[in-house]
């Protein structure tokens, strides 16, 4: 073969490769930007600081207007839990693999979040007093109402972290940590093409599964942009949720106008009112109402484990409802189902049941019908199970 | 076929312009030297011959363009293809109505729901059956015999005598199989936005998101699925056109796209290889849906869009890269 021709199809053939490494690095170049310009800089904040401001914002409702799109991933090893789910927008899929929702935030009593899927959507839009809840799957809008006076969100304790926006996140966290984590500030990161600081809070007890938090604070308006949660022995996140894109501009109002379109099944719940009057009965009961209410808590901190009565039935029930494909939804089946296969009997002088490890939570069900469940080793969990 | 026939007769418009020699591989068996054929007889006695080059060369494109859309749009089998893309929104409208006569409301999708209130849905309910599969299947027959088929045949050398160049002839192939896509697409919607006006009630159309819009700006909507899923057959044409070009079988070449497109999709449907999933082309098809939403999801169609170029890119360099060096015995 002639030489000239062997050089042209070189040359011809260069082009597809020289195509490949353009889309190759637009692809990849996002990491390799960042990590050749170094880690952003920011004016010197220490942790104390990072944290009032954090508390002031987060109190005082001073949040600006801003709109972006937040991507949770979560690899707890819950076990069995059905990734097909990844699929649906259904809230109990935000256990596993990962998610992505749009936030638009107006103001305290002006959000909208949504939870894209194939060919449908969830969203949650708050418009000053009107909850709604909007379910294109299954062709619902529920109205949730909360009274007036009562503006606080009520939040049920959950030993998974269950919260979709990284201000919720870090509202909690912050909550969580009060003295019992040491706080430090590292390195600055780019979290959603902003520069932001990273506070580190490292727990101080030794029971406590998680390693530490790292909560990404946009340098200008101090919004918590990403919340890390790493777990012990583990390099990567087992959660975390954070904006992959956001602006701070105030949102659309067409985003929180919500009117139940025509032939949506229409439905009501009094979410508010159920729990003030937990509330309200809580306080005239005093000690005995922790058991009717159910749930009570032992220890502090980072290691507050969580004791409901609870008998493995219940789950048994729960998976056989699932099967039957009414009532229960299929995901909560699922999870039951998975949960009680990978639950290994133990036992000890605390008495006997069954254990059931994720990488940042561990339950225990004991035989006599109690539920032990919190962000710990076993062994936090064998001694309350002791005193309880 | 029609592609039996001599090269002059099925291609009367051959375009005469300047022969490219950057374009001719030196190694290429030169059949004019060989054999006059009836297509040189053609192209010299072509009027537009003296025209100016530039011009010649931009209206001989389109000409061949032409020549090119004329032969697939008039092939049987691709328009027994596109009667069978046609007649699936008919038939999914039909079942619905009949379904929803039984008043067998409630446990169907969310979808067939949408459909029942509003014949505009049936658009993108159609899409949503078709996208995965059949209207891949369309665009994989008319851009993987492009080449292949040309060869096998043992036309693709009297096309090559021509003068049109290997890059114009390929480029005029993408665009002929780009130009299917969308007639494929554009057919799809046609035939659901008629059977869902002629069946089902119309208005004012319900989102995904929940709020409501007024019936053009719906249609606005339609035509940007529409466009979005042309598209994604536009990168599934570059795809096929490259192993067209790899092979002179041209089954060959669809059944490898389709196969690509069959493996993908299972690849992408295992959660296990969830990282994976944004890289292969078919896991974007359906981002279509975004057309749905309020606000309309532009962030990831146009990420999706940019998937789409990439895929076109690369396989399309590929294509031209393989086709301008390879030896064309047949």
């Amino acid at each position: 073969m002639p030489t000239q021709s062997r050089r042209s199809r070189a040359v011809r053939w260069g082009v597809p490769v020289a195509a490949v490494v353009v889309v190759g690095a637009a692809v990849g170049t996002g990491p390799v930007i960042a990590a050749v310009q170094g880690d952003p800089v920011l004016p010197e904040r220490t942790a104390e600081q990072l944290l009032t401001e954090v508390a002031r914002t987060a109190q005082q409702g001073q949040v600006p207007p801003m709109s972006g799109t937040v991507v949770e991933t979560a690899s707890l090893g819950i076990p069995g839990l059905p990734e097909v789910t990844g699929e649906s927008s259904s809230p109990i899929s935000l256990l596993s693999g990962s998610h992505e929702a749009k936030v638009w935030y107006g103001g305290e009593d002006k959000v909208r979040v949504a939870l894209p899927g194939r060919m449908s959507e969830t969203n949650l839009i708050v418009n000053g007093e009107q909850v709604w809840l909007w379910d294109s799957a299954a062709n619902t809008a529920t109205r949730i109402k909360v009274p007036a006076g009562e503006p606080e969100r009520h939040q049920p304790p959950s030993p998974l972290p269950t919260a979709v926006t990284p201000q919720d996140a870090a509202k909690r966290l912050l909550d969580a940590a009060d003295d019992h984590a040491a706080v430090s500030v590292t390195a600055n990161d780019q979290v959603a093409g902003r520069s932001a600081y990273q506070l580190v809070l490292t727990p101080k007890q030794t029971g406590s599964l998680v390693k530490e938090v790292r909560l990404a604070l946009d340098g200008e308006t101090y919004v918590p942009l990403r919340v890390q949660v790493y777990a012990k022995d583990a390099l990567e996140p087992a959660f975390e949720v954070g904006y992959t894109s956001v602006t701070f501009s105030p949102p659309a109002p067409e985003n929180f106008a919500f009117t139940p379109p025509a032939g949506a099944k229409v439905e009501e719940q009094n979410l508010g009112e159920r729990a003030r009057h937990d509330e309200k009965t809580a306080e005239e009961l005093g000690e005995h109402a922790e058991e009717l209410s159910g749930i009570k808590t032992v220890g502090e901190g980072w290691t507050t484990v969580a004791v409901a009565p609870f008998s493995s039935g219940d789950l048994a029930a729960l998976r056989d409802g699932g099967d039957e494909g009414r009532g229960a939804e299929p995901g909560a089946a699922g999870l039951a189902a998975g949960v009680l296969d990978a639950a290994k009997p133990v036992s000890g002088a605390w008495g006997s049941g069954r254990l059931i490890q994720t990488k940042l939570a561990t339950a225990l069900l004991t035989d006599d019908g109690w539920l032990l469940a919190g962000a710990v080793t076993p062994d936090v969990l064998y001694e309350a199970a002791g005193k309880k | 076929m029609s592609r039996l026939d001599t090269p002059a007769q099925t291609r009367p418009e051959t375009p005469p312009t300047e022969t490219q020699p950057t374009e001719t591989h030196p190694t290429e068996t030169r059949p004019t030297e060989t054999q006059p054929t009836e297509a040189e007889t053609v192209a010299n006695g072509a009027p537009e011959r003296a025209a100016p080059a530039r011009r010649g060369t931009a209206g001989g494109t389109l000409r061949l363009l032409g020549s090119e859309l004329g032969l697939t749009f008039r092939r049987p089998r691709n328009i027994a293809m596109l009667a069978v893309l046609a007649a699936v929104p008919v038939i999914i409208g039909v079942v619905l109505r009949v379904v929803s006569d039984d008043g067998a409301e409630g446990g169907a999708g969310s979808i067939i729901t949408a459909v029942a209130g509003n014949g505009m849905m049936l658009t993108f309910a159609a899409l949503f059956v078709l996208v995965p599969l059949l209207l891949p299947v369309a665009v994989a027959v008319v851009a993987g015999d492009s080449v292949a088929g040309e060869a096998g045949m043992g036309t693709l050398r009297y096309l090559l005598a021509a003068p049109a160049g290997r890059t114009r002839l390929l480029a005029v192939k993408y665009a002929n199989a780009v130009v299917f896509g969308l007639a494929a697409t554009a057919l799809v919607a046609a035939s659901a936005l008629i059977t869902g006006f002629l069946l089902f009630p119309v208005g004012p159309i319900t989102l995904l998101s929940g709020s409501t819009i007024p019936l053009a700006e719906g249609l606005v909507r339609v035509l940007v699925a529409v466009g979005y899923v042309a598209a994604g057959m536009a990168a599934l044409a570059a795809l096929a056109l490259l192993l067209s070009t790899l092979t002179e079988i041209s089954i060959g070449a669809i059944a490898a796209t389709l196969v690509l497109v069959v493996v993908t999709q299972v690849l992408g449907a295992i959660p296990q290889l969830a990282p994976v999933e944004p890289y292969l082309l078919p896991s974007w098809w359906l981002g279509f849906d975004g057309a749905l939403r309020a606000p309309m999801a532009l962030d990831d169609m146009g990420q999706g869009l940019l998937v789409f170029a990439a895929y076109a890119v690369v396989c399309g360099s590929a294509a031209w890269a393989r086709f301008t060096t390879k030896d064309i015995t047949a």
